[in-house]
């Protein structure tokens, strides 16, 4: 299964041409240019994986990762960033991001991490259906 | 005496520095925005040439959009450059006539990317005549600094901030307009570095008449080399 991935970065020239290589490698990729936009795509779609700037206007990264993961907790988020200070690392990955990376980051890399993220996400899924077919289980008493 | 001199050179040294550091970060975010677009411009060349490898015919429109891609971000990052340049030669003399309005659009330039992370728009509306003064370059773009950073501090929902220059009565004023009202402590209980960075530039930092103007003004006579005291701003030392 292919991940659905949303790019949310306010620099649209590199978000152009990343979304392009990305489908180009069959990937699903949509993207959106502000948090506000990406948040608006998030609740309208059913993205596996966001790829999420630091820095962007109005709303930073970290305050749209904290949102993301509060209302959708099993999306997951790897953040590109140009630069993260040790202090913002340690929140982002508080916050449940999956990793972050430094632009300019090369596509191999990205790839491999959103790899990562689908295989944690299902991992998720998979077991909270386990748990909810263990719940029916006992609950009906079989 | 000698223990006051040294505080004060300590104060202002510490506030020039903390300047010079915020606007190299910002730069250098800016720079590494450019050199990502490259990098990807540069992948999708390379992605390009192994499918040509395989056969696939590149379209030369495809070649011509990549080129003029980068051509785009090498003349960003030169214009960023550019004022990086002119900045950094900003504390070349501790004393110079400069052209205020040039030095007005050279710090909002540099403000420009902080501004627009609050959704704030900067524009300097120059004078109708050059206005020129001799001063300490690097202390007043520390103070314009300082007090945009006030007004943008206070413009939460965004909107444009207006630089404005004008002579009255043998003051130069420089008005930062906000799209809000500030309030009117804005101008008082200034930190120590702030009060002496208006003492070493001869200049006043006061709320415009309609109450969304924060003015510099910069004194009746021109700014005293750093280290000689003069008329403080209307805050306090602490």
């Amino acid at each position: 299964m292919t991940a659905r991935i949303l790019l949310i970065d306010d620099e649209t020239a590199f978000l152009e041409i990343l979304a392009e290589r990305m489908k180009a490698r069959a990937m699903q990729v949509a993207t959106a240019s502000s948090a506000q936009e990406g948040l608006e795509k998030i609740a309208a779609g059913n993205f596996d994986v966001v790829v999420l700037d630091l820095r962007m206007p109005e709303v930073d990264g970290l305050q749209t990762l904290q949102t993301l993961k509060e209302k959708y907790p099993a999306l997951e988020v790897i953040l590109l960033t140009g630069h993260a200070t040790v202090k913002e690392s340690v929140a982002a990955i508080g916050l449940g991001a999956l990793d972050i990376l430094e632009k300019p980051a090369d596509l191999d890399a990205l790839t491999e991490k959103i790899q990562i993220a689908q295989a944690k996400k299902m991992l998720i899924v998979e077991q909270r259906a386990q748990a909810r077919v263990k719940e029916i289980v006992v609950g009906k008493g079989w | 005496m000698g223990g006051a001199m040294s505080e004060h050179a300590d104060h202002l040294g510490t506030q020039g520095l903390q300047f010079f550091g915020k606007v190299s970060a910002s730069i250098s975010h800016e720079l590494k925005n450019v050199l990502a677009v490259l990098n990807e411009n540069a992948g999708l060349m390379e992605d390009l040439s192994f499918a040509a490898e395989r056969g696939k015919a590149i379209a030369p429109e495809q070649l011509q959009r990549i080129s003029g891609n980068f051509s785009r971000q090498i003349r960003r990052a030169d214009a960023i450059l550019k004022v990086m340049n002119r900045f950094a030669h900003s504390v070349d003399h501790s004393r110079a006539r400069i052209d205020l309005t040039e030095l007005t659009t050279l710090v909002a330039t540099l403000a420009g990317r902080l501004a627009a992370m609050r959704n704030i728009t900067l524009d300097v509306i120059p004078p109708a005549e050059d206005i020129t003064w001799e001063t300490n370059p690097f202390l007043l773009e520390n103070l314009i600094w300082l007090s945009l950073e006030k007004v943008m501090a206070c413009s939460e929902g965004g909107g444009a901030v207006r630089f404005r220059l004008a002579k009255e009565a043998g003051e130069v004023v420089l008005s930062i307009t906000a799209p809000i009202q500030l309030p009117a402590d804005l101008v008082t209980n200034l930190p120590a570095g702030q009060v002496q960075l208006l003492s070493a530039l001869a200049a006043r930092l006061v709320l415009g008449p309609t109450g969304s103007e924060l003015e510099i003004r910069l004194g009746c006579r021109e700014s005293p080399a750093v280290g000689e005291e003069a008329t403080g701003g209307e805050g306090k030392k602490g």
